[in-house]
This record gives C-alpha cells, structure tokens and sequence, in this order.
C-alpha cells in the first residue's frame, strides 16, 4: 500500500495555523452579513427572522442555515454579546472577529471528516490519488480566499456535499446521500444547481430497479420520498404555518439582479459581455445600431441591470433555458448507467458548468461548485486531469478581484500558484494513463493556456499600474482577467464533455 | 542526490533510490510488516520528496511556504503601533528612512539624537536610505523629513512589512539555503534531511515573530553571518571577512559572533603551520572591507558644510577624550568627527547593565541582590570579565582546532556567553545564540531525538522569553501559533512527546541519539514551568507593589535555561572537538601501518 502522508490531520492542524494567522486580513460585508444573522437569530423570535430589516444584508438563506447561525450564536453569547445587538450595525470588536473567524475554522471540521470518508471509500490502488485529491480539496486556495479571507461558511456546507457525495457510492447508502443533500439544500439554495443530477442519479439507482426502468422499487421510494419531504416540512413547515413562504420566496430568489454579478464571473456572459465591448467601436462601421444608454453600464459591472449596446439583450429566460439544456445533456449518461458512481459525480460537475456558464447572476466563487466535486474524480485518468488543469487555473485565478487590498495580494497570489506548482505536479505523477488515447490537440492548447496565465497575472496585478498608473483604465486587467478565465472554464468545460461523453 | 547545476553539463547519473536516508536522523520508523511512518509531522510534508525529487521543485515550494506564514504574521501589531509620542521599532527604522533620504550624510548620526537618532552602523543607514528612496518613489508623504513621525498608513505598513521580507529573501534565505547544501553535504547528510532541515531553520518562530511581527531587519545582519559561514565551509577565507564585516556593519549585536570568527581565522593561519600571508591578506581585506563600509560617509564629512554641521552638534566624547588638538577647519577634523559620533552612536555605553527584564545573568542576580548599589564603571568590568571568562574556553578550543565543523557549537556557546554574561542585552539578542543552534539540525544525527530535542528547548524557551515584549505589540496570537506550529512539526512538547520515548525495539538504534532521562526531566520540567507560567500570568494577577513579578519570573526561569543550553553547546563543542581528533589520530595510525 502506498503510504498516505502527510495525513489529513497534518495538513488540516498547519492549514488552521496559518488560518488562525488570518484573523486581522481583509474581510468583505459578507462578515458583517453573518454577523448580522448571528444577532438576528439570536435576539428575534423565529417568525421575524425573514422579515428583519434594519441592515441592508437581510437573512437570505434557508431556514437551516439559519438554524446554524441561531446554534452559533449560543456560543456567541460568551465571546461579546455585543455582537448579538441587531442594531449594532457593522460592529467588529477583535472578540467578534476571533469568535467568527474560528467558527469557520472549527466548522470546516466537517470538510476534513468528509474527505477521510471519500479516502476510505475508494477502493485500495485508487487510494493514493484519492488523498492526494482530497488534500487539494482540503488546501484549496478557493476556500482559503473565499472562507477565510473574504468570509463564508463554503468549506463546511462543502463537506456536507462531499458527505452526501460519498454516501451515494453504495447502495445501501443512497437513502442517506440523498436526505443529506436535502439538508444541504435547506442551507444553502445555491446547490440547487446540482440538485437535478441527484434527482436523476437517485431516481435510476434507488427509486427504479437497477435491471429495468419500469420495476419501481416503492420501498425506496417510500422512504426517500418520507426522508426528503421530512426535511424541507422541518425546514420549511414553521414558515408555512405563520403564512411566510411568498416572503422566504422573496428573500432567496432577489431576481431583480443583474446577468452579471459586480466582478464578472468568468462565464459564457463575460465572454458576451466582452465580445458586446468590442462590438461598441467596430458598429459604426459594420452599420450596427448602438444602444447609448448602455454605454456606460458593463464597464463599470456595476450590479443591476446590465444593458448591451449591440448584441441583443439576454434576459432570465433565456439563461434559464440554456442551463437546463446544459444539464439536461450529462444526465442522459446517468440515467442509463446506473449505479455508476463515477458518471454520477462527473454529471455533477457538468450541472455545475452549466449554471456557472449560463447562469443568471452568477457569483464568481460558485465556481468552487464546479472545482470541488471535478476535484474528486479528476484523477480518475490523465483524460480526466487534462481538462481539471486549465479550470485549475482558471477558476482560481478568477477569484483574485475579491480580495484588493494591499496586503491580500502576496497572500493570495502566492498561496494559489503553491497550490498550483504542488498539485498540478503531484496530480501529474499520480493520474494513471488512461485507456484510450489522448487528445493531442488538445493537451497541447492546455499548455499554451497556462503558459499565458504567467504573464497575465504580472500584468494585471503589477505592469498595467506601472504602465498606466493607479486610475487609468483601471476596468481593463479586470476584463482581460475575466476574459481569459471564462476562456479557461469553457475551454475545460468543452473537454470534461468530450472525456465524459467517451469514457 | 547532487543540487543540479546549470553551468556543468555532466551525464546524468542514475540515482538511487535510498532505503533509508540520513542513516543517523531517524526519520523514519519501521512500524513492522514493511510499513513505515513518519518520525515527526515535518518529515511526513515531505514524505513524498524522500525519493529525491529535485531541488528545483523542493525549494520554491518550501520557500513560498515559509513567506505564506511570514506575510500572515507581517499581518498582525507592530512595535509601537499608536504609541504616542516614540512609538517604536517601526517607527524608529521609518525614521530613519526619512533622515537617510533627506540629509547630507554627515548629518546621519547627529540629527535629533532625541527622536530615534541613528545608533545603527553604516549598512543599516545605507538600506534605509535605499528604502527611503524606493518608498518614496511610491508615496513621499511616508517619508517626508519631520512631518512624517509617527506617521501611520496601512499602505505604509504593508510597505514596510514588504521591505522586511524582501531584504529577508535577498539575504538570510540565499545564504541559509546555500550553507545549508555545503553544510549538510560536508557531513554526509542526504538531500532529504538537508530539506527538512531547511523548512525548519526557516520557520523558527523566533525570528519571524521579531522580524515580520514586531518589526526589525535581524534577518539581514544573520544572514549576512551565515554567508560568512558559508564561505569559510567554501574555502574562500576572504569573502568570509567580508560577509562577516557586512554583518557587523548592519547592527552591532553580529559582535557576539565576533570573538568566534577572529579565533577560527586566526586558527587557520596558524595551525597546522603558521601562514603569514594567509593572516596579512585576511587583515588586509577586512580593513579594506570596514573602510569601504565607511567610505560613504566619510567622503561626506569631507567638506567644509559638513563641518559646519558639525560646529552645531556636541563633540563626541571619544573625539573631546583624543589627546591631540585639532583645527576645526581641518579636512580631518571632520573625518574623525564623523568616524567618532559613529562609534559613539552605535556602541552606547553610557547606557545601563541591562534594560528591562531580559532573561541573562544580570538581570537574574539584580533580582535578588541590588546591583544598583554599584558603580557603573565596576559593573562595567565585571560584566567585561565574566563575558571573556565564558567564552575564552570556546574560542580556545576554536583556535586550537580550526574545523569548519566546530563552528556552530562554538558560535551558539560563545552568543550565550555573551547573551548572558554582557553588557546591554536585549531579549531580541537570543536570535544569535539561538540561529547556530539551530542550523545544528542540518548536521549529522542533527535531526536526531537528542539534537531535535535540545534545539526545540532552547527554541521554544527562546520565544517564551520574548513573550512579555510580543504582548505589547499584540502579537500574542501570531506566538502562540507561530511557537506552537513549530513545536509540532518538530515533535516536540507541549503538542507531542514522542521525541522523549525511547523505542526499545530498534536494535540498531543508537543510545547516544536519544535523549536521557536526566534530559528529559529537565525539559520537562522547563516545559511545565514555562505552561505554568502562561496560565498564572493570564488569570492571576500580580500580586501589589510587584506589578513585574510574573515578568521578572519569566527573566529568571529563562535565565536558568539560558544557562543549561549554554552548557549543551559547551558540552557538543567538547564531544564534536573530541571525535574530530579522535578521528584524526585514527587516520593517522592507519596512515603509519600502511
């Protein structure tokens, strides 16, 4: 057997040192965001937790992670109850920070524990490269920045998922898997992007005979349907007693958001957003109509409506439609081919791709939901690895705009690319050769790919400033940056399809 | 495994997979049915590196580790943040950016000697001055003459905490990776615990929380001695001078090293046989080093301004003590001005003994009987003599065998001699007896329990002393994690204790690698006093009327540690001294029968 150091537990204790070494970097509102759930939940009864509004960062979460926050908040209580005050707007006293920062640290606990289960459940030889896999997922920069620099709770609602993702590996698991990940969902509704894959995944393999699709299993399907309804009535059911659900409705689903988010996440919009950009000064002369009240707005990527000034406008149908064809495509493969746990996942990180690329308001950091689950099958073969390496980079890299200030920059800059050095180099030694052929062409755009990303992050993060100064074009290493990760993400996207498709 | 080098186009050998590297490290422990593990946690991050994969690799991953954890302490309080009126460290090497960039340099050393007077040497001047202008370049106002004091700017900070880091990977890293590869190469140790060895060196937590945390540039002046080292393992004698005067040329405190390297290039010009031209050049280039050191600034008290400005500043003591008479328009008047207000800046020893608690003799006996009662001048001296008498055995045993490989023992010995025993010491001086105490690990059987061991103690007991100084910068949290990380890469207590079990099962396991029992009681005991004292100083208060006692108790248990691990390194000189010439008789009784 291949020996398996350094251990989970090694990598998670030095990774909380240099978390904890964190406490006083850069956070964004989404500190102020939690802190403000923590002293809503735990100073309002439950029935005004969705109505409070003296912040303009107003509970819109599901009830569980609400739940959370309320559980939270019980220990908040002995760290500065003064933290709890929902007036006390914007309040971070040095307790508040610690008390915060730590109940990241300490709920990723649940991460580390989800990823010892993924290790234990691949069969021997595959071992090795499962840790090396779930290191990478453990160390990744993506939580680093987004967890426990900017501020959320992904590493812990991650191992939930991972959690849920593992337990769908065996038969007699499945029921778990998929309660789980109803749980998962009453947290956080952004896995509600992922949710079609599991209902299809569970449907062909647990609801239906395996032999057949017309032999329903009702026992099964009995006791997913009680577990799944169980949870989202314990979730859902108090609202729905005092009259609540339109307003919980309202709260989670703000559809009155732009496309794009602020920074632009690098998806297929970026991409139109861009091309729309470029189309402003060729129109004149192609004889295009330009629309000049939207000249201004993609630019600034202020968020709200985003206009274009010569391509069409895209509005939420539209998005919607092309997310659900995209997802609809992979879990053909599921649904004949059940049971197979492998196709599973990869159909999960493809519903992923597809709300990530053709989503409506799309957040950057919901490329983790793309990285995290691909991350553990991406060493399933080199066909595998060759199309996670650009997405790597790419998905990673996409995140530096969240964190601007000074003293972020080495942190984020450095820890990514030793993330990036390690793993891209240690998956390259552990991805077994794959079966059939590789793509030549393929392999080698994916290298040109990474070569560029070398000269584009100096260039954005130090030579546009040295050459330009502080102000001047200041939105244009944005969209170069934006452009060449929406190309990355595509790029990898393109190839997961064509691995998936002919594995 | 050979570090590839660019320049030679050798054939590539084939390598080979060692079983069981760095025979005398121990680092891994069978565990029986061909299974192994790990003997620390810092051996299992590079557990998959032990195959030899190259150093390419190995050192920028290791190196961008080590400055993830650097920035993330840079992070956290400086000396004197929003201490009005002097603030502190910070704001003193920020001061003297600002003086540097903006006054002809005779005015350097006597520009308001109340607010932060310049009382480093010239090297020091002359960085601040090349940080001054690069800063400026980025924002003026950081620097501006006067207005700037205490001027406090997050931009400012990350700035400053950059130059840190940067001057830190310009020097002590390129020196400390390069001794490190001679070093453990001239001792037989494989490239795999020279690794380990590295990572920890450079993740001692008492340096990153001075430097990076509290705020200083120690980095520069201890990496500039390293390269010194380096040098002499290399050979080359005259670079080893001149990385040495580079390093006392940066701060003063490189003098605890002094006495040490006088004794070894002496040795080496005199023993086997005695080499005159060898002592001659060595004397030579290091008067030639000093003078370049100070050529700046005395071609700046050269002219008649400079005089000038002189005419307006005290004459310093040492220039009013000369005998001879001198016409205050004369170029040399100025030379000598200058060269003295220097010496007078930098070696203060109109100053106390000692200044606040620090863990040394002094400061220990001052506890229990007054040593205010004193003359300064008899303190004086008797802090001068009980100095000499400490380390007059090392450099002896230095001189008289002249072995590169003595010359960590010796060095650690004679800094805690000198820690201890001399006159001003800072608790930031335990940075140079602990920095060739821990390049110790890199050595043969380095790694070792018994080193291991040895080496954390007196590391960890080093940060403990510094503790009531980081608490007034609020860096309690960066020491905490920074001493506790290391103590568990290195398997040592309070986060593990395996490195004072012994493992009867290993037959081939070497009894004088393992720590003995009377080790282990006095470690733990230091250990327990040192954990006794943290939980007594963060729940019970002083008691009235000794506002200080849990300080002063922190200064004397150090002490006491300070003079065991004094004696460990005295006893390793003795044993490594021994074995040397052991070795060399046998050598030489083989050469007879042949």
């Amino acid at each position: 057997m291949a020996d398996l150091y350094p251990s989970l537990a090694h990598c998670a204790i030095v990774a909380a040192a240099f978390k904890v070494l964190l406490f006083p970097a850069y956070k964004s509102t989404d500190f102020e965001v939690h802190r403000n759930w923590l002293a809503i939940t735990h100073s309002l009864p439950i029935q005004e937790w969705y109505y409070e509004k003296s912040s303009e960062w107003t509970l819109d979460y599901p009830p569980f992670f609400a739940a959370f926050e309320w559980l939270m908040s019980q220990a908040a209580v002995y760290a500065d109850p003064a933290m709890l005050i929902v007036k006390n707007l914007g309040y971070d006293s040095w307790q508040t920070v610690y008390f915060q920062r730590s109940t990241v640290i300490l709920t990723e606990l649940v991460l580390v524990y989800a990823l010892s289960r993924f290790v234990k459940s691949v069969p021997l030889p595959n071992r090795q490269a499962a840790h090396v896999a779930s290191l990478s997922i453990l160390l990744s920069p993506g939580l680093l920045i987004i967890d426990h620099i900017h501020f959320q709770y992904n590493g812990f609602m991650y191992g939930i998922l991972i959690l849920s993702i593992v337990l769908a590996r065996k038969q007699s698991t499945l029921l778990y898997s998929g309660i789980l990940f109803a749980v998962l969902l009453c947290m956080k509704h952004i896995y509600l992007y992922l949710a079609l894959a599991y209902f299809v995944y569970l449907l062909r393999t647990y609801c239906l005979s395996l032999k057949s699709v017309f032999r329903p299993r009702f026992g099964n399907i009995f006791k997913l349907g009680v577990g799944v309804v169980g949870v989202f009535a314990i979730a859902f059911g108090p609202f729905a007693q005092w009259g609540q659900l339109l307003q919980l409705k309202d709260r989670l689903f703000p559809f009155s958001r732009g496309l794009c988010h602020a920074y632009w996440a690098p998806n297929i919009w970026a991409m139109y957003s861009f091309a729309d950009r470029a189309l402003i000064s060729l129109a004149p002369r192609l004889g295009l109509p330009v629309n000049t009240s939207a000249l201004n707005s993609v630019t600034r990527g202020l968020v709200g409506d985003t206009s274009f000034a010569v391509l069409p406008e895209i509005t939420k149908e539209y998005t919607f439609i092309l997310t659900f064809l995209f997802q609809l495509v992979p879990l053909v493969k599921v649904w004949f081919n059940p049971g197979c746990w492998d196709t599973f996942v990869g159909a999960i990180t493809l519903c992923g791709y597809a709300s990530f690329l053709f989503g409506w308001h799309v957040h950057e950091k919901a490329i983790l939901l793309i990285i995290i689950p691909f991350s553990l099958i991406a060493l399933k073969d080199r066909r595998y690895f060759s199309a996670f390496r650009p997405l790597a980079v790419a998905g990673h890299v996409s995140l530096f705009p969240l964190l601007f200030t000074a003293s972020d920059f080495p942190l984020k800059t450095i820890y990514t690319v030793l993330w990036l050095v390690l793993f891209l180099f240690v998956f390259d030694r552990v991805a077994p050769v794959p079966e059939r052929p590789r793509i030549f062409l393929f392999d080698r755009l994916s290298l040109l790919y990474l070569t560029i990303s070398i000269p584009l992050i100096i260039y954005c993060s130090l030579g546009h400033q040295l050459i330009f100064g502080w102000d001047r074009l200041e939105f244009l290493p944005l969209m170069f940056m934006s452009s060449y990760c929406a190309l990355g993400v595509v790029g990898s996207w393109v190839g997961f399809m064509v691995v998936y498709f002919t594995s | 495994m050979a570090p590839p080098t660019p320049s030679s186009h050798r054939p590539r050998k084939k390598r080979k997979v060692a079983i069981s590297p760095g025979s005398n490290n121990n680092l891994i422990l069978d565990l029986g049915d061909g299974k192994q593990s790990p003997a620390f946690p810092l051996v299992s991050f590079l557990w998959a590196a032990r195959a030899g994969v190259s150093q390419w690799l190995i050192l920028p991953l290791v190196l961008m580790a080590v400055g993830l954890f650097r920035w993330a302490v840079s992070l956290w309080g400086y000396s004197g943040f929003q201490v009005p009126p002097m603030h502190g460290d910070f704001e003193a090497q920020r001061h003297w950016m600002e003086i540097t960039t903006h006054l002809p340099l005779a005015k350097w050393y006597t520009y308001d000697l109340q607010y932060w007077g310049l009382d480093y040497p010239p090297l020091t001047a002359y960085h601040s001055w090349l940080l001054g202008k690069i800063g400026s370049a980025f924002d003026p106002a950081w620097f501006a003459l006067d207005a700037s004091r205490g001027f406090e700017d997050p931009r400012l900070k990350v700035y400053m905490r950059a130059t840190v880091v940067v001057s830190e990977y310009l020097v002590f890293i390129p020196a400390v990776v390069n001794f490190l590869r001679r070093y453990t190469r001239m001792q037989g140790v494989h490239a795999w615990s020279a690794s380990i060895a590295l990572v920890a060196v450079l993740l001692q937590p008492a340096n990153i929380l001075i430097d990076h945390g509290h705020f200083q540039y120690n980095t520069v002046m201890l990496g500039l001695v390293v390269a010194s080292l380096d040098a002499i393992l290399a050979g080359r004698m005259l670079w080893a001078c001149i990385f040495f005067v580079g390093a006392l040329g940066f701060k003063q405190m490189a003098l605890y090293y002094a006495p040490v390297m006088f004794a070894y290039l002496l040795g080496v010009c005199t023993f086997p046989r005695i080499n005159i031209p060898r002592l001659v050049s060595i004397a030579l280039i290091t008067l030639a080093s000093f003078a370049l050191l100070l050529a700046p600034l005395l071609v700046g008290a050269s002219n008649a301004e400079a005089r000038k400005a002189f005419a307006s500043s005290p004459v310093p003591p040492m220039l009013q003590a000369l005998p001879i008479h001198m016409d205050k328009n004369a170029v040399a008047y100025g030379l000598l001005f200058q060269l003295t207000q220097i010496i007078h800046r930098v070696f203060p020893f109109a100053r106390g003994l000692f200044e606040d608690k620090v863990a040394n003799a002094w400061c220990a006996i001052h506890t229990f009987y007054k040593l205010t009662r004193f003359d300064t001048t008899l303190l004086q001296r008797a802090s001068l003599g009980a100095t000499l008498a400490s380390i007059i055995v090392p450099c002896a045993i230095i001189f008289r065998h002249p072995r590169a490989s003595l010359l960590l023992p010796a060095l650690s010995a004679v800094s805690w001699g000198f820690f201890l025993f001399s006159f001003q010491v800072h608790e930031k001086s335990v940075l140079l007896p602990l920095l060739p105490m821990t390049l110790l690990l890199a050595g043969n059987g380095g790694l070792s329990k018994e080193t291991r061991a040895w080496v954390g103690w007196a590391n960890v007991l080093g940060s403990w002393t510094m503790y009531p100084l980081l608490k007034r910068d609020e860096l309690r949290v960066p020491y905490i994690v920074m001493t506790l990380l290391w103590a568990y890469l290195l398997g040592l207590p309070p986060t593990s204790f395996e490195t004072y079990r012994s493992r009867p099962s290993q037959e081939d396991s070497n009894a004088q690698f393992e720590p003995s029992i009377l080790t282990t009681l006095l470690h733990f005991s230091f250990y327990l006093a040192m954990i006794a004292w943290h939980i007594l100083e963060a729940f019970v208060a002083p008691p009235p009327g000794k506002p200080d006692l849990w300080v002063v108790l922190n200064a004397l248990i150090g002490a006491g540690g300070f003079g065991i691990a004094y004696l460990w390194c005295m006893w390793k000189l003795f044993t490594q001294c021994r074995e040397i010439s052991r070795q060399a008789t046998e050598e030489e009784s083989q050469k007879k029968k042949q």
